[in-house]
């Protein structure tokens, strides 16, 4: 069993009469991108912040490398270990990309050297760039070297890549993916499926202040993501029926496709052999359920590509 | 004391490089230092005042009489004026207005009326007659005993008459009338310059010399001109100012931005952030000081030379200002509010304190409000350091500005959040 880095038992807190963050448990285990998914509101920023020992909680606890983030002492410990991109991270716009990591590094006393987080975040050729000059993607990347730059074991990223283009989006997720091959545990927090399918080794899909699952992405997908879809391109009616007589759950769709919901892998093989003995020369297709389906089904909305749940 | 250091090159820093930062903290003190010293600068006005002058005391053939003009003349040789002439057939006040010339100013008339000459000779002979009785009177009392019954009676016909011959000369005073606009702000000063020689002409017409003489003398050892007088206030507002206006924006901007809360996630100490700020601020208010006392001393040759207690005043009074700055910022949440906030502190400070105008003109409430207001130690002190070099009262000013410094720090920790709700 691996080291347990974070561990969050029935976390609670309250604003007033708003339980932001309601009964919320899970654990972080030591090298592993863990992904907070979930619309605006649902409680993500809250739970991070309460680690990042920035807010105070209302009920339960919270503890990060074993220390409490309600003591004052232990408080120190975790500040030194942890690195932070925080949501809509800004630095001081009239100081280079260098100069705002050293600012960041200065509160450390045992810290990486400037130039090789730089490098590791392949920010050399704009290391003498302001801040205030920079694209959105370089900007993240400028936030995640100043949060690697005490050398942290455990790295929250809070929205990291929010409001950037696909480009950069991209450009920030080869970022993330590198992390976690440096050894470090990853605490991410998104609003965009794909995003946790394909950076998370685990996703808690978080709403309304509680967590609906928790699990691999492809646990979450075989548990809630409901079946397979195999689909023949330009079918007809007669193959629609005979499939349906076999199989259920087909349909003959307006563009002529015919489209069978598959329980499990031996009906798939089963569905593929029927195909096969009708010498079926179409086009197929098979259709894996992602992180939305299994997000549709257990919210019940998806999320919109600004965080709302629709 | 590493964090404060890093935290103090970085906003110094990034204040040095921002253009508008630069603008309001320095060269919009020195512009101001410049535009003061130049209304200030050189006595009353600086150059010469207008003064209209009605002449209506005319000789039959339409020329001013010799005493009326002899006036004219005294007037001109203040100095202060230049006069100009108004016909006498006209009304002054329509005719002044029509000819101000085409950027305007101030209406200031003297009307010297009909018959001042008749007036004055007859006042002066009235005077002088009236002298000359009661002294011969006195001598002739004094003599009296010792003289015979014809003798007694020569004397006192010859004094009825000149009794007699004063009591002909009328009592009709001359008049001088000055007309002026309500709200002109130099009219008290031109009033008392027309009538100091109004008196100086009486004087010297009836024949008596000033027994006072009245002297002017510095109580400081050097000359001093009055943008000396401007140059600590200007300074002492203008680190408040930076303070209370600058600083509090920065920071409310910092804390927008969510500069301090990645900031506040690092081992970094609300404390330590203070300082950095606060020591960034007393960078900024030493330069600021050194150049505005070089250009004080470039354009208008100020006297005030800084030594080892002025710049502990300045350090001094930056860091009680830049402590409030840090206060009113961790105070409020928005630019916005953090700009009014400062505006509505800094301004009645900044004119309540004495730094531009003496508290001695002001009203006794606004003298009692003036005495809690921090400023006020701050610029009596910086002046007695830089000008008077008056020891005793920089220490006691400064005594209440370093405790009111330490105050601010602490209620500047106490009231900035490191953590959110």
């Amino acid at each position: 069993m691996t080291e347990i880095v974070v561990e969050v038992k029935s976390l609670v807190k309250q604003y007033g009469s708003l339980r932001a963050v309601d009964d919320v448990s899970f654990e972080l285990h030591d090298v592993e991108v863990f992904a907070f998914l979930g619309p605006n509101g649902a409680g993500k920023t809250t739970t991070v912040e309460i680690l990042e020992c920035l807010r105070s909680l209302t009920g339960g606890s919270a503890k990060v490398f074993g220390y409490d983030v309600t003591k004052r002492e232990d408080v120190k410990e975790i500040k030194k270990r942890i690195g932070v991109l925080p949501q809509e991270f800004s630095a001081l716009d009239k100081l280079s990309v260098k100069e705002n990591i050293d600012l960041i590094g200065g509160m450390y006393k045992k810290k990486l050297d400037t130039r090789e987080v730089i490098k590791l975040l392949d920010l050399e050729d704009k290391t003498k760039e302001r801040f205030e000059n920079l694209s959105g993607g370089l900007k993240q990347r400028v936030g995640v070297a100043a949060a690697l730059v005490n050398d942290p074991q455990l790295v929250f990223l809070d929205e990291p890549t929010t409001g950037l283009d696909p480009k950069a989006r991209r450009e920030v997720w080869s970022v993330i993916y590198n992390l976690k091959r440096l050894g470090k545990t990853v605490f991410l927090t998104t609003h965009y499926m794909e995003e946790a399918q394909i950076l998370a080794d685990r996703i808690a899909i978080i709403n309304k202040g509680k967590i609906a699952a928790i699990g691999s992405p492809q646990d979450l997908i075989s548990r809630h993501g409901g079946r397979k879809i195999l689909v023949v391109r330009k079918g007809s009616k007669e193959l629609a029926k005979t499939l349906q007589d076999k199989y259920g759950s087909t349909m003959f769709d307006h563009g002529g496709d015919v489209v069978v919901k598959v329980d499990d892998v031996k009906e798939m093989w089963q569905l593929l052999g029927t195909l096969t003995d009708m010498k079926m020369d179409k086009e197929i297709e098979i259709q894996a359920p992602t992180i939305e389906d299994v997000f549709l089904k257990i919210v019940g909305a998806r999320i919109t590509e600004e965080g709302e749940l629709k | 004391m590493i964090r404060p250091l890093v935290i103090f090159l970085a906003v110094t820093k990034s204040w040095i490089r921002s253009r508008s930062g630069l603008f309001f903290s320095i060269m919009f003190p020195v512009l101001l230092l410049l535009v003061f010293g130049a209304i200030f600068g050189g006595g009353v006005g600086g150059g010469a005042s207008t003064l209209f002058v009605q002449n209506l005391d005319r000789n039959p053939n339409g020329t001013a009489t010799q005493l009326s003009s002899a006036f004219v003349d005294a007037l001109n040789s203040t100095k202060t004026f230049a006069i100009k002439d108004v016909p006498a057939d006209v009304d002054s006040k329509v005719w002044t207005k029509n000819n101000l010339g085409p950027l305007g100013g101030n209406i200031r008339i003297v009307m010297i009326s009909e018959g001042f000459q008749d007036d004055v000779l007859n006042g002066t002979l009235k005077v002088r007659v009236g002298i000359s009785y009661s002294l011969l009177n006195t001598t002739y009392q004094y003599f009296a005993p010792y003289l015979n019954e014809s003798e007694k009676m020569v004397y006192e016909q010859g004094l009825a008459q000149m009794r007699q011959y004063n009591e002909t000369l009328s009592d009709r005073r001359t008049s001088l009338t000055l007309a002026f606009d309500a709200s002109d702000q130099s009219a008290a000063v031109i009033k008392n310059i027309v009538i100091n020689v109004a008196n100086a002409f009486n004087y010297h017409l009836i024949g008596a010399t000033n027994v006072i003489e009245f002297k002017e003398e510095s109580v400081t050892s050097n000359r001093y001109g009055a943008v000396d007088y401007y140059l600590p206030g200007i300074i002492a507002a203008f680190i408040m100012t930076n303070g209370i206006i600058a600083l509090t924006a920065n920071t409310t901007e910092f804390k927008r931005r969510g500069i301090i809360k990645r900031l506040s996630i690092t081992p970094l100490t609300k404390f330590d952030w203070i300082i950095g700020n606060v020591l960034s601020q007393t960078l900024l208010s030493l330069m600021l000081t050194a150049i505005m006392i070089l250009v004080g001393w470039i354009v208008f040759r100020v006297q005030a030379i800084p030594d080892a207690l002025t710049i502990a005043v300045i350090f001094l009074g930056s860091v009680m200002f830049s402590g409030l700055g840090m206060v009113l910022g961790g105070l409020v949440k928005d630019v916005e509010a953090a700009s009014a906030l400062g505006n509505a502190i800094a301004f009645p400070m900044m004119f309540l304190s004495g730094t531009y105008f003496p508290m001695d003109f002001m009203p006794s409430y606004l003298q009692s409000i003036a005495k809690v207001l921090p400023l006020t130690y701050f610029s009596d002190g910086l002046r007695y350091a830089l000008i008077y070099k008056y020891t005793e009262g920089v220490l006691s000013n400064m005594a209440v500005v370093s405790a009111l410094a330490v105050a601010f720090i602490i209620l500047g920790s106490v009231v900035t959040r490191w953590k959110e709700k």
